[in-house]
């Protein structure tokens, strides 16, 4: 199927107000504050720890509220907040939650030990005997011992071992486990948490804690999607095979600019036909957003992507998003080096037809193993013409050391003013590994690579 | 793996040095900065602090126990009874010249709920099957007041003077 | 370092009533016990209204204003307005008329007394002030206190025994010397209950309750059961008895 965007494409305009964008470091300093004040809640209300048995009921307690405040982070981090996505980056957030649970997890088990322990020392009981009597006096209890074995499976449901065996959608359906762990470990806090107990200034507050993450969870991921499906009423235009395994598809519907979307950035759509309408995948935007149209190209690799193929023109869409931080606003010098891998060439493209520029300030280099894996090739080329830019297109298969097409050494002699560029890089991960390793060797700054990567 | 190892050694740390942050401090003075902020339920005041009948005998709030040792300089201060939140606090100190030697709680009756559990026991338990005095064993009588008068006649009197050597 | 316990027993004759003193170990020495009789006699001197020179009585009379006592009446008297307000106005400092806090003064005076025994370290002791009792800690190791409560009807005979550790126990009743319990509401003695036994932690609070459950009468039932770690029980007049629940179990 052909693709039917015949008109030429309405010209790209800048949104009206900068989109407002939370930092990773900002992010990091409210995180870190925040603790800090959870932990001052314990510090404000213990006057004397004395003895073995109170060492670990007060360590119990800490661990207790910080993994309670840790979980309420993880689950912020992964609303889908757009200031977020776009400042830290939504593969940023993915890496970061999945760190914090890995220790949210420990924290709660730590928390549990500690406490069954401690309480035992100051009763003079034994383990057993304090945990069943834990377990059926204690309010709440039960039920977040309940929520702590859960955790726990989810824990090692998303080790990277397991992950590696398990399909995505299990892994899913799985983690969404955690949410009725959070809902059955909340009331304990309340009714046995000593910090809680007697302060009801304490309970609003970590309340109001709970119920704005849940709201903005509400929002950005169920209500927003679907205020932006019946306003914007997004539907598949076309379809067109760029090559053997690659396809495009073009979308319209209506006010697409006040999407917000920007080069760089991608959606998680949800194709709303028999078999697509339960997934949700991210893909990244081909071309520069326009009012009028949207374009995505993607890999045919699964059950999912495959069936793009077939889709047929006036399906609905839903499109959740944008996400990712891989835009323009990363920019920090004036030369700028873009460097895509296989089907990294997306993010890629549409950065390199909007990337604000004077001629001979953009390179592309464009890397793949085969000829017949470039894609766009006649975009890219008129782009680069129009643009004053240069492409280079490096064909072939990964080769040792110095030889590589990626190697510190080549990539000089393509870009020679290398070190004083930018350089937005996006492929697939052992390419990106390979050429992040040789723009350090040659010199280019941590700070001045720009990463999207798209596992995680 | 280097992660890991980092983030557990710095939670260890950071739980120690929170944990030691409030173990130090002379337990005097920690019991005198302690807030005696609202009382519980029963108490107007913490009474035998300090306002017992001026002249008559030494503030309880500091107490010195005599040491039948005289050869020892030892002495046994008892700090002030101070009201938190959650129960009294009251510290004893040991001290030897000018060092302390000791340090212990006379009074530590809670500091969260859970410790108010443990020391406050299960709820008591009423005995209502026919009892008679002699075979109830009991210690003390609880009664409609009686006057003195009333007393030598009571139950509460016969007890007294049995315990009484 | 523990002084060896020299006085187990004291009685004290004060208020006009008699105060037991039942201390098991570890002991305290003389001073101490010395010092709690000290503080009754104290109260006594501060409180009584049968005393023409204490400080209760001469506010009464306006003799003084409430600046001129001794700190701890307007600590009693604030106290005894809150529990008014708390009891629906079955407690009250002006049943009769004119104020008397006595319904609050004596179980406070005894748990001061008892504070002052724990503070100069005993863990286990009972105080026994006509009738009204604190306990703390166990009469034994392993065993917990027994605190027999007194039949209405039968002199010298026990209607319940209260087995706790730490417990206070007060019982209000028509036989009450002293402050003649009156309730606010009818300005006249209350008939519903012969006697009525509060179980508490704290015997300044469970004695004023008791005070107050007694003028309640039958309604005293479900004030009791809504009150937080509180348990009675209660002698009606025709004989019959009943408690509230929240008791443990043997």
């Amino acid at each position: 199927m052909t693709a039917t965007v015949s008109r030429r494409p309405a010209p790209v305009r800048a949104p009206a107000t900068a989109p407002l964008r939370v930092s990773s470091n900002t992010a990091l300093w409210t995180i870190a504050i925040g603790a800090v004040a959870v932990i001052g809640l314990w510090w404000q209300d213990t006057f004397y720890v004395h003895g073995f048995g109170d060492w670990l009921t007060n360590a119990g307690r800490i661990t207790g509220l910080l993994a309670g405040y840790a979980v309420i982070v993880l689950l912020a981090l992964m609303a889908r907040v757009p200031a977020l996505e776009r400042g830290v980056g939504t593969d940023r957030l993915a890496r970061w939650h999945a760190m914090g649970g890995r220790y949210t997890v420990s924290l709660s088990v730590a928390h549990t030990v500690l406490i069954i322990w401690g309480y035992a020392v100051i009763a003079h009981t034994g383990i057993v005997h304090q945990t069943s009597s834990l377990l059926t006096s204690y309010p709440d209890v039960l039920m977040a011992t309940v929520a702590l074995g859960l955790l726990v499976a989810v824990g090692v449901v998303s080790a990277r071992a397991a992950r590696r065996r398990l399909s995505y959608e299990t892994w899913h359906f799985v983690h969404l486990y955690t949410y009725l762990a959070i809902a059955l470990a909340f009331s304990h806090q309340f009714s046995t948490g000593a910090d809680f107990m007697h302060n009801p200034k304490a309970r609003m507050l970590w309340s109001a804690m709970y119920v704005v993450v849940a709201a903005l969870l509400i929002w950005y991921r169920v209500c927003a999607p679907i205020r932006s499906a019946v306003r914007h009423d997004l539907r598949v235009v076309g379809v067109q095979r760029e090559s053997a395994d690659v396809v495009s598809v073009y979308l319209s519907g209506r006010q697409l600019e006040s999407m917000g979307a920007e080069s760089g950035q991608f959606f998680r759509w949800r194709f709303l036909t028999r078999d697509l309408w339960w997934a949700a995948n991210p893909y990244s935007l081909s071309a520069a957003p326009r009012p009028d149209m949207l374009r995505i190209t993607v890999k045919m690799s699964g059950g999912h992507s495959a069936a793009l193929l077939h889709l047929q023109p006036g399906t609905r869409v839903i499109a959740e998003g944008p996400s990712g931080g891989f835009t323009a606003a990363r920019r920090t010098r004036r030369k700028v080096l873009l460097l895509a891998g296989g089907v990294g060439i997306t993010p890629i493209r549409a950065l390199f037809e909007t990337l604000p520029t004077t001629p001979g300030d953009i390179t592309l280099i464009y890397r793949t193993a085969k000829a017949d894996d470039i894609v766009l090739r006649h975009e890219l080329d008129n782009i680069a013409r129009q643009r004053g830019a240069y492409v280079h297109y490096l064909v072939g298969p990964p080769r040792r050391g110095a030889n590589d097409h990626l190697s510190a050494p080549k990539l000089q002699r393509l870009v020679p003013d290398l070190r004083d560029r930018d350089v937005f890089l996006c492929g697939p991960a052992p390419m990106m590994v390979a050429a992040e390793a040789s723009l350090r060797q040659a010199g280019v700054p941590r700070r001045h690579i720009h990463l999207e990567s798209f596992a995680f | 793996m280097k992660r890991v190892v980092f983030s557990i050694t710095g939670t260890v740390l950071g739980l120690v040095a929170l944990l030691s942050f409030k173990s130090h401090g002379h337990p005097l003075t920690t019991a005198a900065a302690l807030p005696s902020a609202g009382l519980p339920a029963a108490s107007a005041s913490p009474a035998p602090k300090g306002t017992v009948p001026t002249g008559a005998s030494p503030n309880p709030g500091t107490r010195t126990s005599a040491s039948s040792a005289a050869a020892s300089a030892s002495r046994t201060l008892a700090g002030d009874a101070i009201d938190t939140p959650y129960g009294i606090v009251q510290v004893q100190v040991t001290v030897t010249g000018s060092k302390i030697d000791n340090v212990s709680f006379l009074q530590l009756t809670a500091f969260d709920g859970r410790s108010q559990e443990i020391n406050s026991a299960a709820a008591p338990i009423l005995l209502q099957e026919t009892i008679s005095a002699q075979n109830s064993q009991i210690d003390t009588v609880s009664g409609a007041t009686y006057t003195t008068d009333g007393y030598v006649q009571s139950l509460q009197s016969a007890l007294d003077k049995a315990g009484i050597r | 370092m523990r002084v060896a316990a020299l006085a187990q027993r004291r009685v004290v004759e004060c208020m006009g009533t008699v105060f037991s003193f039942d201390v098991r170990a570890p002991g305290v020495d003389h001073a101490t016990l010395d010092e709690a009789e000290q503080w009754l006699h104290w109260v006594d001197r501060t409180f009584s209204t049968y005393r023409t020179d204490s400080d209760v009585s001469r506010l009464r009379r306006g003799d003084c204003s409430l600046d001129d006592c001794a700190r701890e009446v307007a600590e009693i008297l604030a106290e005894c307005s809150r529990l008014a307000a708390d009891t629906d106005g079955y407690f009250s400092a002006y049943a009769t008329g004119s104020l008397d806090p006595s319904g609050l003064v004596k179980g406070w005076a005894i748990e001061r007394a008892s504070d002052l025994l724990v503070s100069a370290g005993s863990t286990n002791h009972c105080v026994n002030g006509g009738g009204d009792v604190q306990c703390v800690g166990d009469a034994s190791p392993g065993q917990p206190w027994r605190v027999g409560i007194a039949d209405p009807a039968v002199a010298g005979a026990i209607a319940a025994v209260v087995v706790g550790t730490g417990v206070a126990v007060a019982t209000s009743g028509s036989a009450e010397r002293g402050a003649h319990v009156i309730d606010p509401h009818t300005a006249a003695a209350p008939t519903a209950l012969a006697s009525i036994t509060l179980v508490g932690r704290r015997l300044a609070m469970t004695d004023a309750y008791a005070t107050a459950a007694f003028a309640m009468g039958a309604a005293a039932r479900d004030w009791v059961e809504g009150l937080p770690a509180h348990q009675a029980f209660a002698v009606c007049a025709d004989g019959t008895t009943w408690t509230t629940t929240g008791w443990g179990t043997p």
